[in-house]
């Protein structure tokens, strides 16, 4: 390691209604892999951003090279030498490697484009970087991995002292991920200076010489990684105390009837071999890291979906679902981690969202029953506890946890059995959480089935009386609520194959 | 203005609709200015211009309500003008070549004008291509189809006195030496039975929530393919219905014409609070809009211009009117 | 571990992949439709034939090469139809009706595309408008403006015999009686330099990563708005030359005319492989399905069958393209 290349202090940075940087330091040295690692929503990517002149931070210094700095937009930053090499991938399919390596900053001969320069210095960037990639080959035609590699070329042809991987090996396979490390290590020995975003705690402990460690928006703890155990680091990742008591035994009978059996569920790349069972009256948590498939699997479960194989009884009996109206007839419902795209129809009125998804109840011959309508939509804005000035109010003047309570009426007026709540509380604010909370205990109470997706420890260890863990697309992990602590799921959360 | 705003009445009609009717007076008075002075000894304000808007509006009005339904769901139909077209060259071609009775021949334009609905509404819904290019297809078909029919030939459709002329009081009767523009009448009727289908029943319900998120819909268990198609074929439908009251209007069609008056139809839909993103509609804004449409064409004609600045005129008016509603869109995210 | 996503022998071919599959085969389908119509039709085969196929070609290659660059923007132009014949309309009436010199008349037509293909390009990338709204609209306007600048009246630019009708001969040059179409030539050209202007320019890559990846493409510090401008501007310019390829082949232009052939050129550049969706396309696979439009157009009367049905087969081979593109697309999506 050599010196201090970049050294961010004291970082802060607001959202309205989110503190999601306080007062986070990092320090990178040239010749360095730094890992940056933390859980879901612990403020790595924005600090990343703010790194980058995406965001501008409200209070801190960043110093590179010596200098005091703040770039106002990603181009600045690339530069001074600063890049970014993003999880989902800024590639434009249509044009080949190395017109995408150089896209903005073509060589050029005269007015033409000199695409033989182009693919000659692309071809040059692979040799070093030991690649084997043909430059004059279309993008969209290579695998994640080789697309991922071309990423990092590009960022390298920008003469970058300060290369930020975010989380580059979820798309990888084993080998491609080898090839990654090698040049990860290249470039360490050419005094680079790399911060590395992962969640996989073998990877960490391979490739990096020091790790700091955020959680809740704030800095942890910076450790050298050799002298660390995979346990050590874990700690610090979860070690938050949980305010709200965790469940500690399930109130589920052990011999109550299994309503939702899924079985070798395989959907695309994100979603491999899922078998579970739900009972009747529990709430499944469903933990795992960002990328895990979780989403992935209950949206093949749902009909939303593809799936390529897989079985699903429904209290027993063997059903088919091919399409969300499948899903929807047979009992189940889904509450959407992206409620804005896939939940509500935001400039429609609550009752006219509530009925959506049973329409057919509400009609008065062939006319729709506004009465019967705004009645049941009321009935269910009561039990909610929905705050709205009425039923006919367009959802896009409620808050979020009031829209969601919104999504969670459209399937209690359903009647639906099974309820799918993929990230009930994501951008809810606290006082709404724990209403959403008590209403699924009553749901269950009632005799509901709850598979709850959730990114939060603290909401799974809250609610869930069994926990299922998974892990780029596969089940890493099943744990009793009894046996569930944050370390054990996290332990599996990170189990790769 | 707020305070207009929230008046009991003005709320009942709406605000833009309001709006809208003010300017047709405004427009109208214009007219009324404007046309002895572009041209002496010539008067706007007559029964018989009022009763020849009208008409215009009747078979306009038809195109734009079934338009209204297809870009609630953020859809577009450019077929309509030639289907309407089609409809009427089929129809009219069986009742003075072949001699069918006349009630067949009104219920063929129908039928064509809901055949084409069909197609666009399942290549657009099942085959997955984008609605302008599909029914821009469907408009060439339409023309090749109507002028095939015909076998190029025009088609006069027969006379008030001539036998088998009885479809033209459908738009305006003759009582007492004064004719009675009972199209208008029917119209407002279609209109009224237009907006309860979209704000009462389940089809339109689904309609406007497609048009709004189309996801959302489907993930609620909805078959969002069939009540897309829904809207395509009510399109049709009316195009079909439109077709009797162009040739009740003007008795005489060509092969090969028709799409001037898929503005003309898109104009009137958006002018009247539809918006192109899908997801809102207003059958009475539309209405009024058709109605603006119709007089702007008389008063064009009236002040002795040709046509050609009504094409001007509605391009200008769709752009901006969908410019606004963009920019409120923007402005609201 | 492959490099590449799974192809067969045939796809894989490097020549194959060099031209492109969709322009073989369609390339193969245009050769068997004249094959079978000069073998169904004597007329076909005979020299003012094929001297009129080509007459319908030159226009029709001008627009949809225009086309191509909108259509790679993922954007559209359904102005050009309507908007070659007023452009054409415009300058044929300052020659014939007020005397002005024919060089005048050529250049006006050539301003009037510019401008209407800046005022298109300004809509979509500044007002922010669907680009097939917008260019409907404008297509209504041109359409009146037509009318109205001749004042309804039908325009025939200067014929062959005319002292004026030098412009005819760009496009066919009589020579010993016999007509030479050396409009070819102009296509060919316009073609090469199209072609180097997509491929090879800064301008025209980024027109392509536009439509590959809008936001990734702003994001490599590229003004984004500029260069779908530009698409729109260039697909104007080329309707400013069909115009005078069409007023140098026919007769008489009436008014309001011209609605329905943007719907020939967008079905060329899509059936030579040009995506709806944007990011892919040529000028030479556009070049390909104009030959195969203006065959399709001119062999259906040989075979009997009446113009008419030349709409319909149009539309249906439009769904068709179109169609082929949708399932291209998913596929790839996947």
């Amino acid at each position: 390691m050599g010196d201090v290349i970049l050294t961010m202090k004291g970082i802060d940075k607001s959202f309205p209604g989110v503190h999601a940087l306080d007062h986070v330091d990092l320090e990178l040295r040239k010749g360095e892999v730094h890992a940056l690692m933390g859980e879901n929503g612990a403020g790595k990517s924005t600090l990343m951003k703010v790194l980058t002149g995406i965001y501008h931070k409200d209070s801190g210094t960043i110093t590179y090279e010596g200098r005091e700095v703040e770039f106002s937009n990603p181009r600045e930053a690339q530069d001074a030498g600063i890049v970014i090499v993003h999880q989902e991938l800024n590639m434009l399919g249509h044009l080949t490697v190395a017109q995408n390596i150089f896209i903005g900053r073509e060589y050029m001969k005269g007015k033409l484009i000199d695409d033989k320069k182009m693919n000659e210095e692309a071809r040059k960037l692979f040799d070093q970087l030991g690649i084997d990639i043909d430059p004059t080959e279309t993008m969209s035609r290579l695998t994640v991995g080789k697309q991922q590699m071309c990423e990092i070329a590009k960022a390298i042809s920008h003469e970058a002292k300060v290369i930020v991987f975010d989380e580059p090996s979820a798309a990888l396979t084993e080998a491609e991920i080898e090839e990654l490390f090698k040049i990860i290590r290249d470039l360490r020995n050419k005094q680079m200076g790399i911060i590395y975003i992962s969640h996989r705690m073998d990877e960490i402990k391979v490739i990096t010489d020091r790790v700091t460690v955020m959680r809740d928006g704030g800095y942890v703890g910076t450790l050298i990684t050799k002298d660390c155990t995979k346990d050590d680091i874990i700690n610090m990742m979860v070690g938050r105390v949980i305010y709200e008591d965790p469940k500690t035994e399930s109130a589920v009978a052990k011999d109550a009837p299994v309503v939702l059996k899924v079985e070798h569920l395989n959907a695309g790349r994100m979603v491999k071999d899922v078998s579970f069972e739900l009972r009747k009256g529990e709430i499944l948590g469903f933990s795992g890291l960002m990328g895990a498939g979780r989403t992935e699997t209950m949206r093949a479960l749902f009909g939303a979906d593809p799936k390529q194989s897989g079985d699903i009884y429904v209290n027993g009996e063997k059903i088919e679902i091919r399409t969300p109206q499948d899903a929807v007839q047979h009992g189940i419902g889904y509450l959407s981690e992206d409620r804005k795209r896939y939940g509500i129809v935001v400039d429609k009125s609550v009752a006219e969202n509530s009925t959506m998804a049973s329409l057919e109840n509400y009609m008065k011959g062939m006319f729709i029953d506004k009465k019967k309508e705004n009645d049941v939509a009321q009935k269910y804005v009561e039990l909610l506890r929905t705050k709205t000035p009425g039923v006919d109010q367009l959802v896009v003047n409620l808050s979020g946890g009031n829209q969601q309570k919104v999504v969670i009426a459209k399937w209690l007026v359903r009647n639906c059995d099974i309820l799918i709540f993929d990230e009930p509380t994501r951008g809810i604010d606290v006082g709404a959480k724990s209403e959403i909370y008590q209403l699924m205990n009553e749901l269950v109470e009632e005799g509901k089935s709850i598979i709850m997706v959730s990114s939060e420890m603290t909401e799974i260890l809250r609610m869930s009386d069994r926990i299922v863990v998974m892990c780029e697309g596969r089940k890493t992990g099943e744990l009793g609520i009894e046996e569930a602590t944050q370390e054990r799921i996290m332990h599996a959360a990170t189990l790769r194959e | 203005m707020e305070k207009i705003k929230q008046n009991a009445i003005v709320k009942k009609i709406g605000f833009n609709r309001l709006v809208l009717i003010g300017v047709w007076i405004l427009l109208y008075i214009l007219f009324a200015i404007l046309t002895p002075v572009m041209k002496p000894n010539t008067s706007f304000v007559s029964y018989s211009r009022i009763l020849s808007i009208m008409q215009y509006a009747c078979f306009m009005g038809f195109l734009s309500l079934g338009v209204t339904f297809v870009i609630a769901t953020g859809g577009i139909d450019f077929s309509i003008g030639p289907v309407m077209f089609c409809a009427a060259l089929m129809g009219g071609y069986q009742l003075t070549s072949r001699g069918w009775p006349l009630a067949a021949c009104l219920l063929i334009c129908v039928l064509v004008g809901t055949a084409f609905g069909i197609l666009n509404g399942l290549l657009v819904t099942y085959g997955g291509l984008p609605s302008f290019i599909t029914s821009m297809a469907s408009m060439m078909i339409a023309k090749g189809v109507g002028s095939v029919f015909t076998k190029t030939q025009s088609v006069s459709w027969p006379q008030s006195t001539a036998p088998g002329g009885w479809y033209r009081n459908l738009l305006s009767i003759k009582a007492g030496g004064v004719d009675l523009p009972i199209g208008l009448l029917i119209l407002f009727a279609g209109a009224a039975i237009c907006a309860v289908i979209l704000n009462k029943t389940k089809a339109g319900r689904y309609i406007l929530c497609i048009g709004s998120n189309r996801e959302a819909v489907r993930l609620s268990g909805v078959n969002t393919k069939k009540w897309e198609t829904l809207a395509y074929i009510l399109c049709g439908m009316l195009a079909g219905l439109a077709a009797i009251f162009y040739v009740a209007k003007n008795t005489t069609v060509q092969p090969g014409l028709g799409d001037t008056f898929n503005n003309d139809a898109i104009a009137g839909c958006v002018m009247g609070g539809t918006s192109m993103a899908g997801g809102s509609a207003s059958i009475g804004g539309t209405l009024i809009g058709v109605l603006i449409i119709a007089l702007l064409q008389e008063g064009i004609l009236a002040m002795g211009y040709q046509s050609h600045y009504q094409y001007i005129i509605t391009g200008i008016i769709v752009l901006v009117v969908v410019y606004v509603d963009l920019r409120g869109r923007r402005r609201r995210n | 571990m492959t490099d590449k996503k799974k192809g067969n022998a045939f796809t894989d071919n490097p020549l194959v992949r060099a031209v492109g599959l969709q322009k073989i085969v369609v390339l193969l389908v245009l050769l068997l439709m004249i094959i079978f119509f000069a073998a169904v039709s004597k007329t076909f085969r005979q020299y003012p034939t094929i001297l009129g196929i080509l007459d319908g070609t030159y226009y029709l290659a001008f627009l949809a090469m225009g086309v191509t660059f909108c259509l790679i923007t993922g954007g559209v132009d359904l102005s050009i139809g309507t908007g070659m014949f007023c452009y054409a309309l415009a300058g044929g009436f300052l020659i014939t009706h007020k005397d002005m010199p024919v060089i005048v008349g050529i250049l006006v037509t050539l301003l009037c595309g510019l401008v209407m293909g800046t005022i298109n390009g300004l809509i979509v990338s500044r007002g922010g408008h669907a680009p097939f709204l917008a260019t409907l609209c404008t297509m209504m306007i041109v359409r009146g403006l037509g009318a109205i600048i001749t004042g309804g009246a039908s325009i025939t630019w200067p014929s062959h015999s005319s002292p004026n009708g030098w412009t005819r001969m760009l496009f066919k040059l009589p020579v010993d009686r016999t007509m030479y179409p050396v409009g070819i030539i102009w296509v060919i050209l316009a073609a090469i330099l199209l072609s180097i202007f997509l491929n090879k320019t800064r301008p025209g890559r980024y027109i392509i990563a536009i439509g590959s990846n809008k936001e990734a493409t702003r994001l490599s510090g590229i003004n984004v708005a500029n260069y779908q401008m530009l698409a729109y501007i260039i697909s104007g310019f080329c309707t400013g030359l069909a115009a005078l390829a069409y007023s140098s082949a026919y007769q008489s232009m009436a008014p309001s005319g011209g609605g329905g052939i943007e719907l020939n050129a967008i079905g060329a550049a899509i059936i030579g492989g040009t995506s709806m969706s944007g990011g892919s396309g040529s000028i030479a696979g556009t070049i390909i399905g104009v030959c195969f439009m203006s065959v399709l157009q001119s062999g259906l009367p040989m075979i009997d069958l009446q113009a008419n049905y030349q709409q319909i087969i149009i539309g249906i081979v439009l769904i068709v393209a179109v169609y082929i593109d949708v399932l291209k697309n998913r596929k790839l999506a996947r």
